[in-house]
C-alpha cells in the first residue's frame, strides 16, 4: 500500500509534463479548434517517438508493454496542456485490440498505432445514449461471410482522422445466452459511411455516423459474434478510467491557475488569496482534484493487477463529473469577469471538463452501476475489501 | 503506486480478527458498554497487555522503546481491525508521536513502553475556556521555581482525565513573548496533588449512546490545577518550543484508522442494513433515489479511506505533511456528517428513535449519531482551521 507515485510513475510523469508544456501552448490548442484534422501531426509524431502511444501496446507488436497505470499519467499530463491529439480514442480503441483481437488484427494495428501511423476511434453512443445494452439498435446483418451496417452512432471522437473504428452493433435479438451485440472494425472511409460534425462545447471532433448499407467483411469482426458486449463493457471501463485522467489533469491545473490568480488578484487593498472565504474555495478545490485523482488510479491499478474494477471506474467517474465540473467552476468564479472572456485562455479548460463530465457515462449511470453492485448483490459491504459477487 | 496489501499485511490482518474473535470478552463489552470510563478499565488495560505481547501496539515505533520499527501501514492494519470493534489500541490522539520525536531519552524509555502496555494513558490538555481554535491563546501558567514548575490554571474537554494516568498539556511559559514562542508542554501525572477533575456531561448521555455511536462519549471533564508543583523533567522539549512539538505531534495524531472509521462505518451500516430489512415489506434499498445517494456516500467514502491512505503512505515513506492531513481531517468529518444526515432521511421517523426506545433501530444508533458526528468536525482542529492551513501552508496562500 503506497499511494503516492514510485520513483519510475514519477519519472513518467515529468518527463510527459516538461514536453508537452513546452509544445503545447494555448495558441496551439486554439488553433487546433478551427483545424480540419484537430491535431497537429508533428506532435502526434513526437509522442509516437517518445514511447507514449505504444506505453502499453506489448513488446511483440511494437510497444513496451509497461501498466495501463503509467499510460494513465501520460493521459493526465495531456490533459493538464489540453493537448489537441486523438490520444484518447486512439489508446481505448488500441487497448481493446491488444486484450480481443485476433493476432491479424494485431499485426495490423498496433504496431501502426505505436509509430504513430494510426489513429482509432470507437463508436457506441446511440441515440438513447446510455452506454447499455439494449441501447445498441445498430444493426449488423449476415450477409455471406460478412455484415452490412444499418443505423446510427452517436458523439464518435475523431471520427474524420481515424484510420480504424471500433463500432458495437447488433448482430441478434438479446437473449438468455447473450446480449447479441459484435464489434467490428470498420473503416471510416468506407461506402456507406456518412459523417456529420457536430458543434460542441470542448470545440473537439464529435461526429454523428450513419451507416447506410455499410458492408464490411468476415475479418473485422473483433471477439465472437453475438458476444462483444463484455468487450465493449471492458473498453468503456479503460476509456472512462484514461478519461478520469485527463479530466483530473485539466481541473488540477485549472486550480493552480486559481491559487495563481488569487496570489496576485488585488481587491480592499490585498491579494485576494488572503480572504478566507477565497482560501476555502481554493481548499475545496485541492481536496476535489485529489479525491478524483486517488479514486481514478486506483481503477488503473486493479486493471493492471487483474482485479475487478468496474465499481472502481464508476467511482471514479461519477466522483469527477461533479467535483472536477465544481473546480473548473469554482476556478472561473474566483477569476471574476476576466475568465468570462473569450480573449483570456481560462475557458478552454472550462469547456472541455464541463464537456467530459457528460461523456463516457454521467453521474447518475454510474451511480446507478455502483448502486447495483452494492445492493443487489447479497452479502455484507466492507470498505476497502471486495465487494461481494454473485453466485 | 501500490493500492493493495502484502501476502503478509493480510495474513496479519486474518491473524488480528481471529485474536479479536478469541480475546473480547463480554466483561470488556459490559465495560466498554457503561461509556464513563471511555471502555478503558481494567478489562481494557488486560487486552491491551495481550495486544502488546503479540508485538502489534506501536509496530512503527522504534524497537528500543518497545515497538518493531515496522511499517506504518502494518500499524494502520492492526488499528483498523480493532477500531472496527470499537476498541482503540493505537494510540491515536495519544501523544506518542510527539513523545518520539520531542522528548529526552528518560522520557521515551519511560512513556513509550507504558503506553503501548496501556499502563499509561494520556488526557489531551491543550483546550481552554479561552482557548479552543485560537489555541495560541492558552493562559494556564506554568512558572518556573527552581527545578520545578508550578501550574495554575484550567483545561476544557479532557476527555480522559477521570482515567488517565498523565495529562499531555500545554501551559503558558513566557507570558512577555509572542504568544506562540511563549508555550511549553508538560507531561503530568494525574496523582500530583492540586488537580481537580470535574465531569462534563454530553448531549449523548440522557439516555446513554449506544456501543458504537460516533462520539458516543457520555462524558467528558474540565480539569483544574491549582498550585501543582512538577519538577522540570515533566517538560517534554525546549522550555517555550511548546507550540512546534504541539502542532507536529497534532498532525500526526489526527490521521489513520481512527478518524477513517469514525467517518464510514455509517456507510458500511447503512448498506449492510437496507440490503437486509425492511419497513413493513418496503425496503429503502429499491427507492431510485436512495440507491443514487448511497452510491454517492459510498463513492465519497472511498475517498476517506484513499487519503487515509495517503496519509500513512507519507508517514511509512518519513515524509511530512504539507497539507495531507489536513485535507483528510476536513473530508473525513464533513463526509461522515453528510451520510448521517442522509441516513435520516432514508430511515425516515425511525432515525430519531433515542437508545431504549420501543422500535429504536440498532439501539438508536442511528439517532445518536446525529449527535455526535458533526464532532469529528470540530476537536483536534476544527474544518475551518483545516482549510486555513490548507490554503496557507499547502498552497501558499497569504495570511489575511
Amino acid at each position: 500500500m503506497d499511494t503516492l507515485p514510485s520513483e519510475e510513475e514519477q519519472m513518467i510523469k515529468n518527463v510527459a509534463r516538461e514536453l508537452l508544456e513546452a509544445e503545447v501552448t494555448t495558441a496551439m490548442v486554439r488553433e487546433m479548434e478551427l483545424d480540419d484534422l484537430g491535431y497537429p501531426p508533428a506532435l502526434w509524431k513526437q509522442m509516437a517517438d517518445q514511447g507514449w502511444l505504444g506505453m502499453a501496446i506489448p513488446e511483440q507488436y511494437g510497444g513496451q508493454g509497461l501498466p495501463i497505470t503509467y499510460l494513465g499519467l501520460i493521459l493526465e499530463e495531456a490533459g493538464r496542456v489540453l493537448a489537441p491529439v486523438p490520444l484518447h480514442s486512439t489508446m481505448s480503441a488500441a487497448l481493446t485490440i491488444v486484450s480481443d483481437g485476433n493476432d491479424q488484427q494485431k499485426q495490423d494495428i498496433l504496431p501502426a498505432v505505436s509509430d504513430g501511423g494510426m489513429v482509432l476511434t470507437y463508436a457506441v453512443h446511440e441515440r438513447d445514449a446510455r452506454l447499455i445494452p439494449e441501447a445498441m439498435q445498430l444493426q449488423a446483418t449476415k450477409d455471406g461471410d460478412g455484415w452490412v451496417l444499418n443505423g446510427t452512432k452517436m458523439f464518435v471522437d475523431n471520427f474524420i482522422v481515424a484510420q480504424r473504428c471500433l463500432v458495437a452493433a447488433r448482430t441478434s435479438p438479446a437473449s438468455d445466452a447473450n446480449q447479441g451485440i459484435s464489434l467490428f472494425l470498420v473503416d471510416p472511409n468506407g461506402t456507406g459511411v456518412i459523417q456529420t460534425a457536430l458543434t460542441t462545447l470542448a470545440k473537439d471532433k464529435q461526429s454523428r455516423v450513419d451507416f447506410k448499407d455499410h458492408r464490411i467483411d468476415g475479418a473485422a469482426l473483433v471477439g465472437e459474434v453475438d458476444q462483444g458486449w463484455p468487450i465493449v463493457e471492458a473498453m468503456l471501463d479503460r476509456a472512462t478510467a484514461l478519461l478520469c485522467c485527463q479530466m483530473v489533469g485539466a481541473a488540477r491545473k485549472d486550480a493552480e491557475m486559481a491559487i495563481e490568480y488569487a496570489k496576485n488578484r488585488v481587491a480592499f487593498g490585498r491579494p485576494i488569496g488572503s480572504f478566507q472565504s477565497v482560501q476555502h474555495m481554493l481548499a475545496d478545490m485541492i481536496l476535489h482534484v485529489d479525491g478524483g485523482g486517488m479514486l481514478t488510479f486506483e481503477a488503473l491499478w486493479k486493471m493492471d493487477n487483474d482485479l475487478p474494477y468496474s465499481v472502481e471506474v464508476s467511482q471514479a467517474k461519477a466522483f469527477c463529473n461533479e467535483k472536477c465540473e465544481s473546480v473548473v467552476r469554482t476556478s472561473q468564479v474566483i477569476h471574476g469577469g476576466i475568465g468570462f472572456m473569450m480573449e483570456f485562455d481560462l475557458h478552454l479548460w472550462f469547456r472541455r471538463v464541463t464537456s467530459w463530465t457528460m461523456r463516457l457515462g454521467t453521474t447518475y449511470d454510474h451511480r446507478s452501476r455502483i448502486a447495483a453492485a452494492l445492493l443487489d448483490v447479497p452479502g455484507k459491504v466492507r470498505l476497502g475489501m471486495p465487494l461481494p459477487t454473485a453466485v | 503506486m501500490d493500492f493493495g496489501y502484502t501476502t503478509e499485511q493480510e495474513d496479519l490482518r486474518q491473524q488480528v480478527r481471529d485474536f479479536i474473535d478469541g480475546n473480547v470478552s463480554q466483561g470488556l463489552l459490559d465495560e466498554m458498554e457503561g461509556g464513563e470510563e471511555g471502555g478503558r478499565g481494567p478489562e481494557y488495560r488486560e487486552l491491551v497487555g495481550k495486544v502488546a505481547d503479540m508485538g502489534w501496539i506501536g509496530i512503527s515505533w522504534p524497537k528500543e522503546y518497545g515497538g518493531q520499527s515496522g511499517s506504518r501501514i502494518d500499524q494502520y492494519i492492526v488499528e483498523e481491525e480493532f477500531m472496527r470493534r470499537g476498541i482503540n489500541v493505537g494510540g491515536a490522539g495519544s501523544g506518542a508521536p510527539a513523545i518520539l520525536a520531542a522528548g529526552t531519552e528518560e522520557q521515551k524509555e519511560y512513556f513509550i513502553p507504558g503506553m503501548i502496555r496501556g499502563e499509561i494513558i494520556f488526557a489531551l490538555g491543550f483546550t481552554e475556556p479561552q482557548a479552543g481554535a485560537d489555541l495560541a491563546g492558552l493562559q494556564c501558567r506554568a512558572v518556573r521555581d527552581g527545578d520545578d514548575f508550578v501550574i495554575n490554571g484550567q483545561k476544557m474537554y479532557t476527555s480522559a482525565a477521570h482515567y488517565a494516568s498523565h495529562i499531555y498539556m500545554m501551559c503558558r511559559t513566557d507570558p512577555d513573548a509572542p504568544r506562540h514562542r511563549g508555550i511549553s508542554i508538560f507531561l503530568v501525572p494525574m496523582d500530583t496533588p492540586g488537580i481537580t477533575v470535574r465531569p462534563l456531561w454530553t448531549i449523548q448521555s440522557d439516555p446513554p449512546a449506544p456501543l458504537g455511536t460516533t462520539y458516543g462519549m457520555v462524558r467528558t471533564n474540565e480539569t483544574f490545577f491549582e498550585n501543582v508543583r512538577i519538577p522540570a523533567s515533566c517538560m517534554l522539549g525546549e522550555e517555550n518550543g511548546g507550540w512546534y512539538v504541539g502542532a507536529m505531534g497534532l498532525n500526526l495524531d489526527r490521521v489513520g484508522a481512527s478518524r477513517y472509521l469514525i467517518s464510514v462505518r455509517r456507510d458500511e451500516d447503512i448498506v449492510n442494513w437496507v440490503k437486509e430489512n425492511d419497513f413493513g415489506g418496503h425496503s429503502p434499498a429499491e427507492d431510485p433515489a436512495v440507491r443514487d445517494k448511497l452510491a454517492e456516500l459510498w463513492t465519497e467514502a472511498q475517498v476517506c479511506r484513499l487519503m487515509t491512505m495517503r496519509s500513512m503512505s507519507l508517514v511509512n515513506r518519513g515524509g511530512t505533511f504539507t497539507y495531507e492531513g489536513s485535507a483528510e481531517k476536513v473530508w473525513a468529518p464533513e463526509h461522515g456528517v453528510k451520510t448521517t444526515e442522509a441516513i435520516s432521511q432514508i430511515l425516515g421517523p425511525y432515525a430519531q428513535l433515542l437508545n431504549g426506545s420501543p422500535e429504536a433501530i440498532e439501539d438508536g444508533l442511528y439517532a445518536h449519531n446525529l449527535m455526535g458526528s458533526f464532532q469529528s468536525g470540530i476537536n483536534h482542529g476544527s474544518v475551518q482551521i483545516m482549510r486555513d492551513q490548507m490554503a496557507r501552508r499547502g498552497l501558499g496562500l497569504p495570511r489575511g
